[in-house]
C-alpha cells in the first residue's frame, strides 16, 4: 500500500514536473499552485465554490494585470481586499507572469447556456441594449466570451461569480470605469440573463 | 459548553487534581489573529464569524497552518536544500474574554447568583508556520476561576498537498490535546457551540468521554489525509498526558488514565455547491480508562502496575451545513454521541449498579449573522442514558439533562464580539424538579451571560 502511494505520488510529481518543463513554467511556479492557488482556485484552476473564480483557460494578460492589481491594492472590491491582497503581497512580477501562463494553458470551462432567460442572456451578449445603455459583451470578451488579452473570459464562469462583478461594476464598489459605464443603468433581470447565458454552474 | 462539560468531569472526581479542573476549564475556542497575520487573509476569508470556519478555513487548517505570505527567515545547504524558513515576526496573538453572569438561583445558601470574570480567561498563542510543512495552534490560558495559567488546546501539524490526476490530495499529521480539536468542522465536540459559556454555570454530572472529559490531559497522534476539500479521513491514537501530575512519577495514584492508547477515527464527507456545503461524518474514540471516577464522584485508587479499567466507547455522528454569502453567514449543525460504558471496574468496586450503561447526547445548533456584525444563535442539547443510580449519583438514577442556548452577538470588528447568552435547563440530573433530593430544580441552573471577546 505504502509502496503504491510512493509510486502514485512520484508518478504524479514527474508527470507535473515535465508538464511544467513543456510549458516553459517554472517548479517553484507549479508549487505555488499546488499548495496555495489551488486552495480556492481548485486544481488547475477549476474551483468548486463560486466565492473563487475559474481560473483555468483565463487569459493571462488579465491575470497578470489582476494580481498586480491586488499587489499594489489597486482593486479593492471587499474580495479581493479581503483574499488577494495578502495572496498576492509576495509575488514578483516573473512569478505573476509564470502563474498567468499557468492558468491560460489550463483547458477552460465551458458554458451551460441553459436557464430560462439564456436566450435574453444571449441576445444582451450579441447585441447589447441601446435603452440601457449595455454595448454587445462580445464586442470585447469575443464571439464565445473567451476573451483577449486583458479583457477577461467570462464564459464558463460562477454564476453567481460573474453576478457579483457585474453588481459590483455598477456600485463601483469594484471600480473599473469601463465596466462601470457599461452597467450602470443594468436591470437585475439583465444581470441574471447574462449570467444564465454565459455560467457554469 | 465543552469547557464545562470539562470542568464539570474534573469537578465530580473526589480525590482528583484540582489543577486538572483549572486545566480543563479554560477550553474556548478561539481564532487567532496571527494567521491573518501571517497569511495576509482578512478573517472573513477563514471564519463566518470567528471561531467558526469557512471552507477556505477548513483547507487552511489541514494544510498545518502553513499557508504563508510574508517575509522569511531562511536559509539553505549546500545542496540548496531549505534548512530553515522561519517567519519575519513570531506568530503570537493575545486573547481576553471578561464576562459577567447571573444564576436563577444561587448554588447554596452561602454563594451569591451574580459573577463577574475579568478576565474570565486571557490566552497566549503561537498560531503559524514554523516550517514548510509544519504549523501549530498552541494556546496557553490563564483562568481567573482557578488563578492558574496552563496549556489549553493545542494541535501541531505537518501537512503537505500534491496534485493526483487533478484531485487535490492534501496528507498530514496532528500532534494534539483534545479529541477533535485537529477537526476541520463546527459540529465536532471541541469546536462546537456555544464556543463560550459562563464560569459559572452548572453543567450535567455524566458526559461521553469524547464531549470533552479528555481535553487537554491526552496526546493524540493522528494521520489524516483530504481530497478535494471534500473526502475526510482520519485514524489516530491517543494517550494520557496529565498536567500538573505524572503517571510515571512515584508514588503517584492518578485517576482516569488511559490504559495503553485509546483509537479515534473519523470520516467525512463535504460537498460544496455556490455559497452552499453541507457535511456528514462519523467519528470514534475507544477509551479505556485506569481508576476509573465515576460521575457520582466515586474514585478507584489502586496501583497503576495492573489497574481495573472500565471501557468507554464512543460513536459519533455529525453534520454541517453552511450558507456564505456576503449578506449572510448561516451555520447549523448537528451531532448525535452514543457512548456504551464497560464499567467492569467500577462494577466490581461497588461503583455502579450495572455492569454496562450507555449515554447518547444529541445537539441541533443554528446561527446566523447578517454582514458578519450582528448574529444570533439558538441551540438545543439532550444527553439521556441508563438508569444507574450508584454510577450516575442523580436522585433518580438517571443522567438525563436537556437544555436550549440562546445567543445574541455584536461584532462591531471581525477580532471583537459582545455576546449575550441564556440557557435554560428543561432536566438536569435526570429530573425537572427536585433533582437532588434536597429541592433544587432544573431551572434554578439557568444563565444569562454576557461577555467581550476580543482577539489581537
Amino acid at each position: 500500500m505504502k509502496t503504491t502511494w510512493i509510486i502514485a505520488s512520484a508518478l504524479t510529481l514527474a508527470s507535473s514536473l515535465a508538464y511544467a518543463e513543456e510549458k516553459g513554467i517554472s517548479p517553484a511556479t507549479l508549487s505555488k499552485v499546488t499548495t496555495v492557488c489551488q486552495n480556492c482556485h481548485g486544481p488547475r484552476g477549476d474551483s468548486v465554490s463560486a466565492t473563487f473564480p475559474r481560473l483555468n483557460g483565463q487569459q493571462a494578460e488579465y491575470v497578470e494585470a489582476q494580481l498586480k492589481n491586488f499587489r499594489e491594492h489597486s482593486r479593492s472590491d471587499p474580495h479581493a481586499m479581503a483574499y488577494m491582497w495578502g495572496m498576492a503581497a509576495q509575488l514578483d512580477d516573473a512569478l505573476v507572469a509564470d502563474l498567468a501562463k499557468y492558468y491560460a494553458t489550463q483547458k477552460p470551462t465551458m458554458p451551460q447556456t441553459g436557464g430560462a432567460l439564456a436566450a435574453q442572456g444571449k441576445a444582451i451578449f450579441t447585441n447589447g441594449v441601446e435603452a440601457h445603455g449595455i454595448p454587445p459583451c462580445a464586442a470585447c470578451h469575443g464571439d464565445h466570451g473567451e476573451g483577449a488579452k486583458d479583457v477577461p473570459r467570462i464564459a464558463g464562469q460562477h454564476g453567481d461569480y460573474l453576478k457579483r462583478q457585474l453588481e459590483d461594476f455598477r456600485s463601483l464598489l469594484r471600480e473599473n470605469q469601463v465596466m462601470h459605464a457599461n452597467t450602470k443603468d443594468m436591470t437585475d433581470t439583465e444581470i441574471e440573463a447574462i449570467v444564465s447565458y454565459l455560467a457554469n454552474d | 459548553m465543552i469547557a464545562n462539560r470539562a470542568t464539570f468531569s474534573a469537578r465530580s472526581i473526589l480525590g482528583f487534581s484540582a489543577i486538572l479542573a483549572a486545566l480543563a476549564a479554560p477550553g474556548a475556542a478561539n481564532a487567532v489573529p496571527s494567521y491573518a497575520r501571517q497569511t495576509g487573509l482578512a478573517c472573513e476569508a477563514c471564519h463566518t464569524v470567528f471561531p467558526q470556519l469557512t471552507p477556505f478555513g477548513r483547507a487552511f487548517k489541514a494544510s498545518g497552518y502553513t499557508l504563508f505570505n510574508t517575509r522569511k527567515v531562511q536559509d539553505i545547504n549546500a545542496l540548496k536544500q531549505s534548512t530553515l524558513s522561519l517567519s519575519d515576526l513570531p506568530p503570537i496573538s493575545l486573547m481576553a474574554i471578561a464576562s459577567t453572569s447571573h444564576e436563577n438561583t444561587a448554588n447554596d445558601s452561602q454563594s451569591s447568583k451574580n459573577s463577574t470574570d475579568f478576565p474570565q480567561q486571557l490566552s497566549i498563542f503561537y498560531a503559524g508556520r514554523i516550517a514548510d510543512n509544519v504549523g501549530a495552534y498552541i494556546q496557553a490560558t490563564y483562568d481567573d476561576q482557578s488563578g492558574t495559567f496552563g496549556m489549553d488546546n493545542t494541535d501541531i501539524r505537518f501537512a503537505d498537498v500534491f496534485d493526483y490526476d487533478g484531485h487535490n490530495v492534501v496528507y498530514g499529521l496532528s500532534l494534539n490535546n483534545n479529541p477533535t480539536v485537529q477537526d476541520l468542522w463546527n459540529s465536532t465536540p471541541a469546536w462546537g457551540q456555544p464556543f463560550l459559556n459562563s464560569p459559572a454555570l452548572q453543567s450535567p454530572a455524566a458526559g461521553a468521554q469524547i464531549e470533552g472529559a479528555l481535553a487537554q490531559v491526552v496526546a493524540g497522534l493522528s494521520a489524516y489525509t483530504y481530497i478535494d476539500q471534500s473526502f475526510y479521513l482520519e485514524a489516530g491514537v491517543y494517550r494520557s498526558a496529565l498536567q500538573g501530575a505524572s503517571v510515571a512519577s512515584n508514588g503517584n495514584i492518578n485517576n482516569n488514565v488511559i490504559a495503553g492508547v485509546a483509537p479515534y477515527w473519523r470520516f467525512a464527507y463535504e460537498n460544496d455547491w455556490g455559497p452552499n456545503s453541507w457535511e456528514i461524518g462519523t467519528f470514534g474514540l475507544d477509551t479505556p480508562l485506569a481508576n476509573p471516577t465515576t460521575p457520582a464522584g466515586n474514585a478507584i485508587n489502586v496501583s497503576l502496575q495492573n489497574p481495573p479499567t472500565d471501557r468507554f466507547l464512543d460513536l459519533g455522528i455529525d453534520s454541517q451545513y453552511q450558507y456564505i454569502d456576503d449578506t449572510s453567514q448561516l451555520t447549523v449543525t448537528a451531532r448525535w454521541t452514543h457512548e456504551k460504558q464497560h464499567l467492569d471496574a467500577s462494577a466490581a468496586a461497588g461503583f455502579a449498579d450495572n455492569p454496562s450503561d450507555t449515554l447518547d447526547f444529541e445537539n441541533l445548533v443554528g446561527s446566523y449573522y447578517w454582514h458578519r456584525r450582528f448574529g444570533a444563535t439558538i441551540g438545543f442539547f439532550n444527553l439521556s442514558g441508563s438508569t444507574d443510580a450508584t454510577y450516575f449519583g442523580s436522585a433518580n438514577g438517571k443522567p438525563n439533562s436537556s437544555w436550549a442556548n440562546f445567543e445574541i452577538d455584536y461584532v462591531p470588528w471581525l477580532n471583537v464580539k459582545l455576546g449575550l447568552q441564556y440557557t435554560a435547563y428543561f432536566k438536569f440530573d435526570g429530573a425537572t424538579t427536585n433533582y437532588d433530593g434536597a429541592g433544587r430544580n432544573a431551572s434554578d441552573n439557568n444563565m444569562l451571560f454576557g461577555y467581550l471577546w476580543v482577539a489581537f
